[in-house]
């Protein structure tokens, strides 16, 4: 009970200190005086800690399941494990949301503590426009979301918490997805305060990398375990269903990735400057348009759990607000470009301009594959739905010449690359990727000449990238994240080429014979757990060399709320994850049993985790 | 013997073309489920969805499978009775053109301005 006081007061704190601090911010930028800059300072510690006082509150309710709490009481459930319970606090709407200002404000303040060397005016500004999106992000829990609404009478038991969200990989999958999208409102911040100051050069460029950064690890892995998650929990052995909420958390994705490739043109050659600004401003604005698809519900898709359209519309209008401000901000202040010297065809920043082009166009397909539908239907009435097929053929056939100018791009050099430097070994390299992918091909069931076509220049990508370690320039961390980008794609290419699937309706001691493979439903026992009754198979799957395994897939049906899941049990070495799921039928004693052998699947997370320790490193890179 | 012989190898070959057929239709009847929404889902397509709706689809998809209906057929008989929101693949038609083409005409704008911006100084 008194912790829902504590939770609510502080947050009222919090929005009291957000405003106090926008006042200082404001007589600060005409006053030299050092005191004013501490004051901020020491307010913003306090409004940390006011908001790290409500978080902690929420997740006391939700560990002592104390039912006088709303929020508590729609997602949680006294039989819950205590693992589940505290990661339920983030779980459902409000709680992330909560989670959401946390880090907001405590990056503004990792950011205040670390940009001490940079012009005052610049943080000074940098701060204010971030404490208009905390302002905003209070507002908006005390008014439509509040984690502390009250129940009267107390109820004695809550609803419980969807229990597929019950999962290790979900329980930190929205923190850390959250830390990468929070991040991106630094940038945007600090973006808009140097274009007001006058300060997009060199300083900034190296400075704002390193958010950038740190965004673009966060943004990385957090997809990366939602994705792990859809794969063993919701998918039937998929891990990227094109659908809504997944795109919606990779569109800043793809503007991230372009902004830390424009960041170092600006670093090095300091060009490129309204461009960086327009991606700085746009990676906040798809994270935060991203928020408002995915809360207001208006998203037909699978990870939909809670949505309530009045906080659909309050996050719009603030969507609309600072979209509104960022443009105005961006034609009142007008960047110099600096005139410097040409730039040549063949040469780094060509390279990486493309990058951004193809980036945009990616970003493009994905946006408008997913926003379409919704204006259709407003518009017309007619529904259309778009998926995977949609963004296969728009997509895959442009990475085509991606990959070539990934392959080539880093070993040009800035300004001017003279053509003659390209040496004749690559045609060598072209030769081993077009016999690497013709074998491939003949053993997959894919579309010849496109399918050459993709796997030749992914071939070729793997060998540059390879190349690269054995060339003396130093540095590493982008070779090691191209490096495993190109085993990335690679693994998702063979992956598709030779997963192999079969399902069958089976009941207990039936054999079943596949391409020399038996499966044999041997037993099945049901057991009780703690807030989930489940039934537990027995399978045998004996291959081609005659090798035994044993797999026991579950049925589980939960308590609270009643949901029936399926527990997939996948075998994985490093080759291939052979993974088995089993559902229950109507039929009395009946099983749909669904048997799929995927290679190279550990590949694919395990080239993410290294494409985030590339970035990791580069982060702790100097210069 | 000969005969026998004769007779087992057939046999054989029926067993063997049977199943070699029935595993195709298999992939088929995956394909074609998986670029279908369960409409009584959240956002999984027939083949990811265990529900009523999406079982009994897949009964329908295997059936005309071994009626020996085409892929296309099979998608435009589930179009005219469901509407365009089953299909994962939208038509090309007045209401998507802009979706299929929209992106291609950003690609190319793009391409003309960094041509514009850098190179043609």
């Amino acid at each position: 009970m008194i912790y829902n006081y504590l939770g609510n007061y502080s947050l009222v704190f919090c929005l009291i200190f957000s405003l106090i601090i926008f006042f200082l911010c404001f007589k600060s930028i005409n006053d030299p005086r050092k005191i004013i800059e501490k004051n901020i300072f020491s307010l913003l510690f306090l409004q940390l800690l006011t908001i790290i006082i409500s978080f902690f509150s929420l997740i006391i309710l939700f560990v002592l399941s104390d039912f006088s709490n709303e929020t508590v009481y729609n997602h949680s459930h006294t039989t819950k494990p205590i693992f589940y319970k505290i990661s339920g606090s983030w779980g459902n709407h409000e709680g992330s949301l909560l989670l959401w200002l946390f880090v907001l404000v405590l990056f503004i303040f990792i950011f205040s503590l670390t940009s001490k060397k940079h012009p005052k005016k610049y943080r000074i500004f940098t701060i204010i426009f971030h404490e208009i999106i905390v302002l905003g992000f209070i507002i908006f829990l005390l008014s439509v979301s509040n984690p502390f609404n009250m129940n009267y009478p107390i109820p004695y038991e809550g609803l419980g918490l969807n229990p597929i969200l019950q999962d290790p990989a979900l329980a930190i999958h929205p923190p850390i997805l959250y830390l990468g999208y929070v991040g991106s409102s630094i940038i945007f911040s600090s973006a808009l305060a140097a274009l007001v100051q006058g300060y997009v050069n060199k300083n900034w460029a190296s400075h704002i990398k390193k958010w950038i950064i740190i965004s673009w690890i966060f943004l990385t892995l957090g997809i990366m375990i939602g994705s792990i998650w859809a794969y063993y929990e919701l998918g039937w052995g998929g891990f990227w269903f094109w659908d809504a909420v997944e795109n919606v958390s990779l569109m800043p994705w793809f503007c991230l990735t372009a902004l830390l490739h424009t960041i170092i043109v600006l670093e090095k050659r300091n060009i490129l400057k309204s461009w960086t600004l327009i991606l700085s401003i746009a990676t906040f604005i798809l994270s935060l348009g991203g928020t408002f698809l995915v809360r207001s519900g208006i998203l037909n898709s699978v990870h939909t759990f809670a949505n309530d359209p009045s906080r659909g519309i309050f996050i719009l209008i603030f969507l609309f607000i600072i979209i509104f401000l960022s443009v105005i901000i961006f034609f009142l202040f007008q960047i110099e470009e600096s005139t410097s010297r040409k730039t040549f065809f063949l040469s780094k920043e060509t390279s990486l301009i493309i990058n951004n082009w193809f980036m945009m166009y990616f970003l493009s397909v994905v946006l408008i594959g997913t926003t379409y539908p919704i204006f259709l239907e407003v518009l017309t009435s007619d529904k259309v739905s778009v998926g995977p097929p949609f963004y296969n053929k728009l997509l895959i056939p442009f990475l085509i010449p991606f990959f070539v100018v990934m392959a080539f791009g880093p070993k040009l050099q800035w300004i001017k690359t003279k053509f003659s430097k390209i040496k004749y070994t690559n045609f060598f390299y072209f030769f081993i990727s077009l016999a690497a992918s013709v074998f491939i091909i003949r053993y997959s069931e894919a579309k010849y000449l496109f399918s050459t076509a993709i796997f030749v220049t992914s071939f070729i990508l793997l060998i540059k990238t390879i190349e690269g370690f054995f060339e003396k320039k130093n540095n590493f961390s982008q070779k090691l994240s191209h490096f495993s980008f190109s085993i990335f794609i690679l693994s998702i290419l063979l992956n598709g080429a030779f997963s192999t699937e079969f399902s069958a309706n089976m009941k207990q001691g039936d054999e079943l014979n596949i391409n020399n493979n038996s499966i044999k439903f041997i037993n099945l026992k049901t057991l009780n757990k703690n807030n989930y009754k489940t039934v537990i198979t027995t399978f045998e799957i004996k291959d081609k060399q005659g090798r035994i395994l044993k797999f026991n897939p579950e049925v589980r049906i939960y308590n609270q709320p009643e949901i029936l899941t399926s527990e997939a049990d996948i075998k994985s070495n490093i080759f291939s994850d052979k993974f088995l799921v089993v559902n229950l039928l109507k039929d009395d004693g009946y099983f749909n049993v669904r048997y799929q052998v995927k290679p190279f699947m550990s590949w694919i997370w395990f080239s993410i985790i290294l494409l985030t320790i590339g970035g990791i490193l580069s982060f702790f890179r100097k210069i | 013997m000969k005969k026998k012989i004769i007779f087992l190898t057939l046999l054989f070959l029926t067993i063997v073309s049977h199943s070699i057929s029935l595993e195709k239709n298999n992939k088929l009847e995956n394909k074609i489920s998986k670029n279908l929404r369960c409409l009584v889902c959240q956002g999984q397509s027939v083949y990811d969805s265990q529900s009523d709706f999406a079982i009994s689809m897949k009964i329908l998809i295997k059936n005309k499978i071994n009626k020996g209906e085409s892929e296309k057929e099979i998608y435009e008989f589930f179009r005219t009775q469901y509407g365009d929101w089953i299909l994962y693949e939208p038509n090309l038609n007045k209401n998507t053109i802009f979706l299929w083409i929209f992106p291609i005409i950003l690609f190319i704008f793009g391409g003309y301005l960094i041509f514009r911006n850098f190179f043609k100084k």
